[in-house]
């Protein structure tokens, strides 16, 4: 049979712009993915907007990165800034920004489930934006599709409430100005505190009876999907919420897993590089740590296809997430699929909903949350780093102030980088493109099959800041 | 999932005080809505980060029985929205093409329009296997659209991508098409405006649009139309002039709460925006004293500064943190 190849642009439900293209073909008596490359469309280039700004409005501007994780960048930018300048944090505004932060993150999760991932399984309304759907591999009966319709409709609204409850201290979502190096602007009120708490245990009980059990429902009709999407099974996450002042106890923990088994191991973010062989930089430029690291774009370049660049750790592809978080805690060790994707999601969103309910009652009303303003004279000659996770995965800022007091150079490795990336110097296809291939598809101009992978690592482009086009280059066959 | 119009109107009477609707308007709504051939509407993302869509789901969901789930079944024929719709690649960009081709819809356009790369730097889809860029969608889709929304700051005037050294040559979506465009700016826009545009252009309502093509009902006049203080410092409660209970202006993030933060960079003497009590939660009443209308959530509540998102001028090259100078 001759390879059919496919071009998945757009794909939808995912925030930002990605073009898949796979190959496709019968090995062993089975039609599946053979040849794949992943491309992101969209590149804004945030790191050349903050040079020469001042150092404080990187929380502000890489806020807006990304309009579903605007808090992890707005943290990771704090973090980064208190790195370089020394200032510490009240516990108070430490709490508020994981409040804050969980906000989010309940968001993005519930969001991903069921408006992101769900209509790749079952029918949706009869109606645009849900139709036309997929008509390929149906195994939702009447009732179950009508049961979980129903509760994708309320987690429209449950999804809106998580937004309500963190705007109470961060103003407004997305893009809340509140996270200040050295603090949080809001102070909390008692009105506040008990809306947030109302707030809180509403999509406490929304996680409980419904996004669990459809998570489990959905599971068990497609038992296939955990032996389906597994790819490299490395796994990375640099932790995040942190429990105390330390910087170093987080209710996510930091830590990696090679080939889906063994030891967690530490993170040594030295450890970390970018290549950049077939993105459209500079190929001088590869191989950088990105405390070093350059944005210059070359265009068109032989070999590239795709414009984010390729983050790897000690040289190797790694995928992050939700599943590589609830991984290197422990708690989640099932196995590396679409459907672990799936529910170590779920059971996270649980897990943090929970913690936050702990932070919350630590909060009193009046408590101080900022004790000092950015230093006077502005530090200069220093650089400061800044690791948190986004809901979908690692997030890395990485600063360097100029003498003059500005921002000489800003670099950011978001999750979607690291999932999402091209094929590298080595030859090692990214952590998405090695879990497509051998995806089982049924039918080749409804690659339905191919999509329950990729949104089963929750793509961002959003974020995905160094992505643009690959255009003519991109002729050559597909590789496998 | 009973479809639910009604309730879309329900909404639009309910908010009919606050987005300055009267009871004639939502007549011709319900006629505009109930005929079979009422234009469909197609969202498309450029150099955007979906923050706008985010806050379209946020707002327009809140306060009544309806949700954006009865907007979007019973209200509003969304053919295409990347971040919502089922279909993907050929099957999408089919249901695109097809209204399209009979020009009945109204254009939503999240993002500004990179021009470099020959547009390269934003593809929005493939057709037949061709790439098509955001910068030629634009062009192409505006032509024919019965109207053009811009969503959010980027659209409007190319907001943080076109900043800096604009590394991708992010225009708006006028000084690209040189059309005229409904801006709803803000970063994210605010869902309630981006409603209130839509429900215009449904009911051929003529707007009325100030020099950088923003309906003067949403950013420079009361809503019930009269002459109002439009700048966000004229009507803000930490302002003395405005509120003579007032405490002394903020000198350091270490004594802001409660107090102006004009000296800290705040932007609110410089922002023509109606960010009344609008953000994350129902809608309170505009018409009521300022200390009451502020209760509900927005920048400055939470002692932030105004960052002025909602201006052309934003964000500019000058710190948020130093004092503004225009």
């Amino acid at each position: 049979m001759p390879i059919i190849v496919a071009a998945i642009d757009p794909v939808t439900r995912i925030e930002g712009h990605l073009k898949v293209d796979i190959a496709v073909d019968t090995v062993g008596g089975v039609q599946q993915v053979t040849g794949v490359r992943t491309m992101g469309t969209l590149f804004r280039g945030f790191e050349k907007i903050l040079e020469g700004r001042d150092p404080r409005d990187a929380a502000i501007i890489t806020s807006r990165i990304c309009g579903v994780c605007p808090t992890s960048h707005a943290q990771a930018a704090v973090l980064a800034l208190e790195d370089a300048s020394g200032m510490a944090v009240p516990g108070p505004a430490r709490i508020l920004r994981n409040l804050v932060h969980g906000a989010c993150f309940l968001e993005s999760h519930i969001l991903h489930f069921y408006l992101l991932s769900l209509p790749d399984y079952i029918q949706g309304l009869g109606m645009p934006p849900w139709t036309p759907g997929f008509e390929a591999d149906r195994r939702v009966d009447k009732a179950a599709s009508e049961l979980f319709t129903a509760h994708y409709l309320e987690a429209i609204t449950v999804r809106r409430r998580c937004h309500e409850i963190g705007a109470l201290f961060g103003g407004k979502l997305p893009h809340t100005p509140a996270y200040i190096a050295g603090g949080f602007t809001a102070v909390p009120s008692q009105p506040n505190l008990d809306a947030f708490g109302a707030g809180l245990d509403e999509i406490l009980a929304f996680i409980n009876t419904r996004y669990l059990p459809d998570v489990e429902r959905l599971s068990s009709l497609y038992s296939d999907y955990f032996f389906v999407g597994r790819g490299y099974g490395n796994l990375l996450a640099y932790g995040a919420f942190d429990q105390d002042g330390s910087g170093t106890d987080r209710l996510f923990r930091a830590g990696r897993v090679v080939n889906g088994a063994g030891a967690v191991l530490p993170v040594d973010a030295a450890a970390i590089a970018e290549d950049v062989t077939h993105a459209w930089y500079r190929n001088a430029d590869s191989g950088l740590h990105p405390a070093a690291g350059e944005t210059n774009a070359e265009y068109p370049k032989a070999d590239a296809y795709s414009w984010l660049k390729a983050p790897r750790y000690g040289g190797t592809p790694h995928e992050c997430g939700p599943l590589a978080r609830m991984w290197v805690s422990g708690e989640y060790t099932n196995g590396v699929s679409v459907m672990d994707r799936i529910r170590a999601r779920a059971y996270e969103a649980l897990k943090l909903a929970r913690a936050m309910k702990a932070w919350h009652a630590e909060l009193l009303a009046g408590d101080v949350t900022v004790t000092a303003d950015w230093p006077s004279p502005a530090p200069a000659g220093v650089a400061g780093t800044g690791l948190t996770e986004a809901p979908r995965g690692a997030l890395g800022h990485w600063l360097s102030i100029g003498d003059n007091g500005k921002i000489a150079r800003y670099q950011v490795i978001t999750p979607t980088c690291w999932t999402v990336s091209p094929r590298d110097g080595a030859g090692q296809a990214g952590p998405l493109e090695q879990a497509l291939l051998g995806t089982p598809v049924a039918n080749a101009a409804q690659p339905v099959e191919a999509l329950r992978v990729i949104h089963s690592v929750d793509p961002c482009l959003d974020c995905a800041t160094h992505v643009m086009t690959a255009g003519e280059a991109r002729a050559e066959g597909l590789a496998g | 999932m009973q479809v639910s119009r009604r309730s879309f109107l329900e909404y639009c009477g309910l908010s009919a005080a606050f987005i300055g609707l009267g009871s004639s308007k939502l007549g011709l709504l319900a006629e505009a809505l109930a005929a079979p051939n009422a234009p469909s509407v197609i969202w498309l993302h450029g150099s955007s980060c979906t923050g706008d869509s985010i806050s379209f789901l946020n707002r327009i969901s809140d306060a009544f029985p309806a949700t954006v789930a009865d907007v979007l079944t019973g209200a509003v024929n969304l053919v295409f929205h990347a971040t919502l719709m089922t279909p993907a690649g050929d099957a999408a960009v089919s249901e695109l093409k097809r209204v399209y081709d009979t020009g009945n819809y109204v254009l939503v356009l999240e993002g500004g329009v990179p021009t470099a790369f020959r547009g390269g730097a934003c593809v929005v889809y493939s057709l037949n296997g061709q790439e098509t860029t955001y910068m030629q969608a634009v062009q192409e889709m505006s032509a024919r659209a019965l109207a053009v929304v811009c969503a959010g700051t980027c659209a409007s005037f190319g907001g943080i991508p076109a900043s800096g050294g604009n590394p991708t040559g992010v225009k708006s979506v006028r000084a690209l098409t040189g059309r005229a465009t409904i801006n709803i700016s803000g970063c994210p826009a605010n869902p309630d405006w981006v409603v209130w545009a839509i429900v215009q252009l449904l009911t051929g309502t003529p707007v009325e649009l100030d020099a950088d093509g923003r309906p003067t009902a949403l950013y420079a006049k009361r809503l019930s139309g009269a002459a109002a203080p439009s700048l966000i410092h004229d009507k803000c409660p930490r302002n003395n002039l405005v509120n003579p209970g007032a405490p002394p202006e903020a000198t350091s993030f270490t004594n802001c709460d409660g107090r102006c933060t004009i000296q800290l960079g705040c932007r609110g003497p410089f922002t023509k925006s109606r960010c009344d009590g609008q953000w994350n939660a129902k809608a309170t009443d505009p018409n009521s004293p300022p200390n009451q209308r502020w209760r509900n959530n927005w920048c400055v509540g939470v002692n932030a500064n105004c960052h002025g998102c909602v201006e052309k001028a934003f964000p500019g090259p000058q710190s948020f943190y130093e004092p503004y100078v225009l």
